[in-house]
């Protein structure tokens, strides 16, 4: 501190005497707002798009006020397209293998080299699309992609390998039984969509005990085809050079695949809204998961749902969160959710509730949706609060080199046009309050809501019985009926 | 240590694929490469407030930190958890701006704030666009100024009830969530205001009063005890008048006294067991080691490094690869502002016990110290250190937290730069020297076993049954 105080005192005086005339000449009137300034215009990065030699797209975008290179390789489709029902938890798997061996290198010589390159290779498969990438420094962005490249083409999948990664998924498995939110997590999903939708099926330890190397090794080689990816690229390189780079590191990828049609079976049968309630024996809170299926995100009626959601759950201010945590006392923080997909992911809305007041709680939750419906007018206030929050958090999305390469992958896995962000503010401030209304009457049914609670029953199901809200179904931790 | 922070963060059920690159920091640049600087300047106004001042027009938004130098560690006995809950009431409006006025002029706008606390200090924030400057700068001045003006019992019973919730999802009703106040009981005397976790206990957080709210804000929350860090796309002229406006006339306050911690030892092993409605057992082995003011702290660093993390890492290669004993394993040191502790944490693969794993992570440990690491070793812990770096420079509340940081714990905003060069110094001796230094017989030993089955603990017959932090005993204070 003393180094600091004495260095900066000079400059001390300086401000104070040239700030004197601002504030000292009338008392500073604090009840006033200060006004925005004028609005800074929004920047949306630029890119260019190409395609390689095997197939693959290839997006760039240049970024260089810091030495990063951003690399990611996205496959178009997912566990929900390229997993067999009795093998779910595969494609988690085979993107853990990837890590294990090379025909040149094994696990270990893998890690160190990367180790020295200073970064790590992040593999994952989600529903619907997949992902692999770094972020390098702008040096190490060739060599590093040449390993990468090795992963993805040469693996070997060890055997022994698959074995020590399923017994760590099965202690993870078993680990998550006593998490109530990991519970939720599983229990809901099945109870909405049932288990002939891939929605509702589940990892579990059959599944995992069913799966064999050489489902692991054909899932990978069927799986990482250039027919269904992109590559974008984002930071430190031009669209020339990181273009001759990506083509040599993946000149031994051979062209092959094709986009997934992402068809889905049938949702089940509507059920009335029920109560699932899952036994945590003396558990401080309940977990609520309330919800049904929802659109997938092509819908038409996305702009309406974001701005609806956002203001019944979407942000700290949303509705349930002023309601239950705020005035209520209920909760460290409640909300809700479209997870908008391929398919059609779920509308969720939930928190981790006092067990005392899980009745009461229940009752807002339920208020607050029917109040969305149309039982409580939306104001000018809350309209424009929640477009906006919307609208003015996109330049935030352009920030970093990662988060702008999955700003850009995103619009190639939806299928969204390239001006799709400098459109986004029109399409938002498009919608109304009527729009909101209509679409939270549309997707949010509260006659065939699945209702989800994990929490000590001895104690909550006989006042969340007497709320009358629903009946009450008992599951046990695996969403089965007991 | 965790930094509860106002908010919980809802998380969508969305299992997208994602490229969230998994931040080990790792290059191979020469250390002091121009490429490690964050710009600032930095001045002091006449009632004591630090202001930081950093420019980066790369997106049109603006960070605005304010960091005041109190945490869990300024709390007394009978009262703890209370700087976590004052954070929370620094929310709740102040004298000029209602309640919700703030979320408003940030969430609602497309911006984003938040506070957390940890034990040595606690920290506000706002992300906003950058037109947005002056009324993030006139909410921080309203609250540091005049926030005592609309306090009352109905405000502080409110956020109590609500950190009481924040208390049961990340403690009570979490799987493992007392470890950390058990360890912390378990390793630091009573004297030690590192004896209890920032999130307090439920009695203290019932007994905290108006009143002691009001003296805590009064002695703590002065601009003598504040640093003011502004990041991103502003003029430098126009903040400095905003700046002036608006922070000038908040009082000095008194000096502020900080507690005078010792430095914490262990004379001998201290074994405990926890009983806990989890599945698997789980074993923890604290050491008592040295907080931010140490520079043995950069060699535990990378100590932590060398043990877990990559396959290569040697817990991690013994453990979870060659012996296939464990499905995890951690080893990291954590650094406070006075005091810091090393940490390994190992959750067992089913047909393994905790004796078994801990008999074979104190093998692998002694040998390292008597061997030292390898120089391979020390390279391949350090080789990330830039990309680290670099990465944070993409966030302009990531520089702020970096500056204040600095600015608060060393003096100077730009420490950062000497923190990042001794880090790129450790040595291979370092390594070894703190490793026969602190990972010593002077440690806690705690299992988290499934209730009803203690013999799941390492080493049973030696180990002491505890109930939680309430009845951990405390270590000896050596006189």
């Amino acid at each position: 501190m003393n180094a600091l105080n004495r260095r900066m005192s000079a400059i001390v005086l300086a401000v104070a005497l040239l700030a004197l005339p601002l504030w000292a000449q009338q008392a500073l009137d604090r009840s006033k707002i200060p006004p925005p300034g004028k609005p800074p215009a929004l920047r949306v990065p630029t890119w260019t798009k190409t395609t390689l030699a095997n197939g693959a797209e290839l997006i760039v975008s240049e970024k260089h006020d810091l030495p990063l290179v951003s690399f990611s390789l996205t496959v178009l489709g997912g566990s929900d397209q390229f997993e067999p029902a009795d093998r779910r938890g595969l494609a988690s798997i085979a993107a853990s293998m990837l890590s294990e061996g090379t025909k040149t290198r094994d696990g270990e010589a893998l890690s160190n080299v990367l180790q020295l390159l200073g970064t790590t290779v992040s593999v994952g498969i989600g529903n619907d699309s997949g992902a692999m990438g770094f972020v390098s420094t702008t040096g190490k962005f060739a060599p590093t992609l040449e390993i990468l490249a090795d992963m993805m083409v040469n693996s070997t999948f060890p055997a022994p390998a698959l074995e020590r990664i399923r017994a760590q998924r099965l202690v993870g498995l078993t680990a998550a039984k006593a998490q109530p939110g990991a519970i939720a997590r599983r229990v809901f999903p099945k109870v909405v969509y049932g288990t002939a939708h891939p929605f509702g099926q589940l990892t579990t330890e059959e599944t995992l005990k069913a799966i064999t190397r050489d489902d692991v090794a054909a899932f990978a080689k069927a799986y990482y085809q250039p027919g269904r990816a992109v590559v974008v690229v984002v930071g430190d390189v031009t669209p020339a050079s990181a273009k001759a780079t990506v083509e040599k590191a993946l000149a031994a990828w051979p062209a092959g695949g094709s986009k997934p049609n992402f068809s889905y079976p049938p949702l089940p049968p509507k059920q009335p809204t029920a109560i699932y309630l899952v036994d945590k024996p003396g558990a401080a809170q309940s977990t609520f998961a309330i919800g049904n299926p929802g659109p997938p995100r092509s819908t038409p009626d996305y702009y309406a749902l974001e701005v609806m959601n956002t203001l019944l759950g979407g942000m700290f201010q949303s509705r349930l969160n002023a309601n239950i945590r705020e005035e209520k006392g209920l909760s460290y923080g409640v909300g809700s959710s479209f997870a908008f997909g391929k398919g059609p992911g779920p509308f969720r809305a939930g928190g981790d509730i006092i067990s005392a007041k899980s009745d009461v709680a229940l009752v807002e939750f339920m208020k607050e949706l029917r109040g969305i419906e149309g039982s409580r007018p939306i104001t000018d206030e809350e309209l424009t609060t929640s477009k906006s929050s919307l609208v003015q958090s996109l330049p935030g999305m352009f920030a970093s080199v990662s988060s702008i390469g999955a700003a850009i992958a995103t619009l190639w896995t939806q299928g969204l046009p390239d001006d799709y962000y400098q459109q986004y503010g029109k399409s938002i401030n498009a919608v109304t309050k009527a729009d909101m209304v209509r679409v939270a009457k549309q997707y949010i049914d509260l006659d065939h809501l699945s209702i989800v609670i994990v929490g000590d029953r001895a104690t909550i199901e006989g006042p969340l019985k007497a709320t009358n809200i629903a009946p009450i179904v008992v599951l046990d931790i695996e969403g089965n009926r007991q | 240590m965790p930094k509860p922070s106002r908010k919980f963060v809802w998380i969508a059920l969305v299992a997208l694929a994602c490229v969230a690159a998994a931040q080990r920091p790792p290059s191979t640049a020469p250390p002091g490469s121009d490429t490690i600087k964050i710009p600032f300047e930095s001045y002091t106004l006449p009632n004591g407030l630090t202001v930081i001042l950093s420019t980066d027009h790369t997106t049109p938004t603006v960070a605005v930190n304010v960091w005041y130098h109190v945490g869990s560690k300024n709390e007394v006995p009978g009262r703890t958890g209370f700087a976590h809950l004052f954070e929370h009431i620094m929310f709740t409006g102040s004298g000029h701006v209602p309640y919700g006025l703030h979320d408003k002029l940030t969430e609602g706008i497309g911006g984003n704030n938040n506070g957390t606390t940890s034990n040595d200090r606690t920290t506000y924030f706002e992300i906003v666009p950058s037109n947005y400057l002056e009324s993030s700068l006139w909410i921080e001045s309203d609250r540091m100024g005049f926030l005592l003006d609309t306090l009352d019992i109905a405000k502080l019973n409110a956020q109590r009830d609500i950190v009481k919730n924040e208390r049961r999802q990340g403690v009570d009703n979490q799987p493992y969530g007392k470890v950390e106040e058990i360890l912390a009981r378990a390793t630091y005397p009573a004297n030690n205001p590192y004896s209890w976790d920032v999130i307090g206990s439920m009695e203290d957080l019932s007994a905290a009063s108006a009143d002691d709210v009001k003296d805590f804000f009064r002695t703590y929350y002065a601009p003598n005890n504040a640093y003011l860090t502004i990041v991103g796309d502003f003029d430098p002229v126009q903040a400095k008048a905003w700046v002036a406006k608006y922070f000038t006339d908040v009082p000095r306050g008194k000096p502020v006294v900080r507690p005078n911690v010792a430095t914490a030892t262990l004379p001998a092993e201290r074994r405990f067991f926890y009983e806990d409605r989890v599945q698997v057992p789980r074993l923890y082995i604290q050491w008592p080691t040295v907080g931010e003011k140490n520079d043995d702290q950069y060699a535990l660093d990378v100590l932590g490094s060398i043990l877990s993390g990559p396959r290569t890492a040697r817990l991690t290669k013994a453990l979870v690869y060659d012996q296939q004993a464990a499905a995890s394993v951690s080893a990291y040191q954590g650094s406070n502002e006075d005091v810091g502790e090393f940490m390994v944490t190992i959750t067992p693969r089913p047909g393994h016990t905790l004796t078994e794993l801990e008999t074979a992570a104190d093998a692998v440990i002694e040998k390292l110290k008597a061997d030292g690491p390898t120089p391979e070793e020390i390279l391949k812990a350090t080789a990330g250190e830039e990309l680290g770096f670099v990465r944070g420079l993409e966030s302009n509340l990531g520089k702020a937290m970096r500056l204040s940081d600095s600015a608060g714990f060393h003096g100077d905003p730009g420490d950062y730069k000497i923190a990042f060069q001794k880090s790129m110094s450790v040595t291979a001796a370092d390594v070894k020297r703190v490793a026969n230094k602190y990972l010593t017989k002077g440690r806690v030993v705690l299992s988290v076993v499934p209730t009803g089955k203690p013999d799941e603990a390492s080493k049973p017959a030696e180990s002491q049954k505890v109930t939680g932090a309430e009845d951990t005993p405390r270590p000896e204070v050596k006189r």
